[in-house]
């Protein structure tokens, strides 16, 4: 559906984007996650045609979206990080004028307003102000508005930043509804327990590089391998110390209370050796377990630039 | 017909704000006044005098419309100045990028929204001007020259306005930079016209003409030679003259007001191009520094 490759944005001497390349799948809700300053709302404006890049090629279904780009205006609907909304105009006169922009008039426009207000919770406030709308109604009303000529790629920029819990699960349930109408949604987000909730795919970008892409079983199976090591050590723990420093696939070494924790890079077997390699120096263990990892834990672990090496650190 | 949502929008806002009452009142209450102080005068006159001077009812035409286009000096900047600013601020000019609308389309709809402002204006107040048309003295044509002068006038200010509003990204500095642009072509004009003519008669020993052609762009010297070439017999005429120094001879002066709009329509439309541009987001850089 959505393709990008190469994709890069120089501001002054700062990359933005430096070769990002992105695959969303026709029908996937993908979580677009990253840190700050890692070039998600740089990707999401070539995306939407606000900014031209400085290389690389951007396809929405097979075709070159740079080359085309009012060509593209009718497949995407857009959801910025701000409300964007004309204060001095109704519900549905909002509605109405955003219809008119993408050709839509009258019965046509009114009727489809209509029906999207329904599905956003707002069919009772047509006659209200955006004026005197709460802030999770004016981003609802946004993304009604977004969705007024029917798109086929729905792309959101931070759309639940500063909505309170309870405005944030109903726009999730509104995410929700999407996705049964196999609508392609690109959400950015930095809430990342509601992304794995919700996202089918997910695309961590890294200093305007994407550094893990996937599907979401396909993140949480490496987030496994990638979560810490737990070791309990009831006795012996200098002598479990010694082993776990000189030991090849253990990059961090972790001591938080009576626990050692890992950065262990070996497989399942290797693990089982390590356990071995421990009971058959001596060392008396009460647990060996990885951590439960989430999508989180993972995001952290990637961005997170700590030296390489083997560290010891001491958490109390 | 389609109209542009752009400007459906602005019109729609503006018929229902305060703001477009406000300005139609204050604008021909401040003429009426004027009217009904001249009249009052002129009675005055003839009461001591017993003789009536029908040219006192043309000035009272002249200083009618010379206030309807220092208003619109006035007006036009304010309401143009905030049009792009104000989408950037209000941050609802993305939105319409990603809409169907094209920036020329944006701007165009902006611009419209103004202009049919001051269309309203004009047509609102001409019942004050029209005064003069029960002592006779204007014509038809007349008229049709005046509301040429004004909506060349409107269209370039308007036009300065949407420029300087697509450049700056606050509309406070956009408005005042669009009064200073106004007051430079306005004023300046006239003073570097001035300064140079005053050397030029240094040096020749007769009037200087040399920078004449500067004034094409300055809409207040379009009024004032659509004024003239109705009223040369009055005298306020001659004396606002002066600032301008003598009118230049041969094809320029005859054919001033036609040539004065067609040069200021340009220079509306070298607005416009650049308003356009600095609305695209895709615009590519005209040269790499």
């Amino acid at each position: 559906m959505v393709t990008i490759n190469g994709l890069k944005k120089m501001y002054g001497r700062a990359a933005a984007l430096d070769g990002l390349d992105m695959h969303v799948r026709e029908g996937a809700l993908y979580g677009f996650v990253g840190p700050n300053g890692a070039g998600k709302t740089t990707t999401i404006k070539i995306l939407t045609g606000l900014l031209l890049p400085d290389e690389g090629k951007v396809e929405i279904q097979g075709e070159d979206a740079l080359a085309d780009p009012a060509g593209m205006v009718d497949k995407i609907g857009y959801v910025p990080d701000f409300f964007g909304v004309y204060d001095n105009l109704k519900v549905s006169e909002y509605m109405e004028l955003f219809a008119s922009c993408y050709g839509l008039t009258g019965l046509t426009a009114r009727k489809r307003s209509m029906e999207l207000l329904g599905q956003v919770g707002l069919d009772e406030k047509t006659d209200y102000y955006v004026d005197g709308l709460s802030r999770g109604m004016k981003q609802r009303l946004c993304l009604a508005r977004a969705l007024i000529h029917d798109p086929l790629i729905l792309i959101m920029d931070e759309p639940t930043s500063g909505l309170d819990p309870r405005t944030r699960y109903e726009f999730k349930e509104i995410l929700k509804d999407l996705r049964e109408q196999e609508k392609t949604v690109v959400i950015s987000s930095h809430l990342l327990s509601e992304l794995s909730e919700i996202c089918t795919d997910i695309g961590i970008v890294e200093q305007g590089r994407m550094v893990l892409e996937g599907t979401m079983n396909h993140i949480l199976n490496q987030i496994n391998v990638q979560s810490p090591l737990r070791i309990s050590v009831y006795q012996g723990r200098d002598q479990a110390l010694n082993i776990l420093r000189s030991h090849p696939y253990v990059e961090t070494v972790t001591i938080r209370h009576n626990d050692i924790m890992l950065n262990f890079t070996g497989d399942r077997e290797d693990e089982a050796a390590l356990l071995q390699q421990l009971m058959d120096a001596g060392v008396r263990l009460c647990g060996f377990m990885r951590e439960r990892g989430n999508l989180e834990s993972v995001f952290i672990q990637i961005t997170s630039h700590e030296e390489e090496g083997r560290v010891l650190i001491h958490e109390n | 017909m389609k109209i542009n949502p752009v400007y459906r929008q602005e019109s729609r806002v503006s018929a229902r704000s305060f703001r477009l009452p406000l300005i139609i009142l204050s604008c021909n209450s401040l003429l009426a006044l004027v009217a009904l102080l001249d009249m009052y005068s002129m009675v005055t006159q003839v009461k001591a005098t017993a003789e009536i001077q029908y040219s006192s009812f043309l000035s009272l035409y002249i200083f009618g419309a010379a206030i309807e286009f220092a208003m619109l000096l006035l007006i036009v900047p304010a309401l143009t100045a905030g049009s792009i600013s104000g989408e950037r601020e209000r941050q609802t000019l993305n939105l319409l990028l990603t809409t169907r609308m094209t920036p020329a389309d944006i701007v165009l709809g902006k611009l419209m929204s103004c202009l049919s402002t001051v269309f309203l204006l004009v047509v609102s107040s001409f019942p004050i001007l029209a005064l003069v048309f029960v002592y006779g003295g204007v014509t038809g044509k007349d008229i049709v020259l005046l509301l040429i002068s004004f909506g060349s006038t409107a269209l370039l200010a308007g036009s300065m306005g949407i420029c300087c509003s697509s450049v700056f990204k606050r509309t406070t500095i956009a408005t005042a930079v669009s009064y200073c642009a106004l007051a430079v072509l306005v004023l300046g004009t006239l003073a570097l016209r001035r300064f140079t003519a005053s050397f030029q008669v240094q040096e020749s020993g007769g009037a200087g003409q040399g920078t004449t052609w500067m004034l094409l762009v300055n809409p207040a010297v379009s009024f004032l030679a659509a004024i003239k070439g109705q009223l040369s017999n009055v005298r306020r005429i001659t004396v606002l003259e002066m600032w301008t120094g003598n009118a230049p001879a041969g094809l320029l002066a005859r054919w001033w007001l036609g040539i004065s709009t067609a040069v200021q329509t340009a220079l509306s439309a070298l607005c416009l191009w650049i308003a356009v541009r600095r609305v695209n987001p895709r615009r590519r850089r005209l040269w790499r520094g």
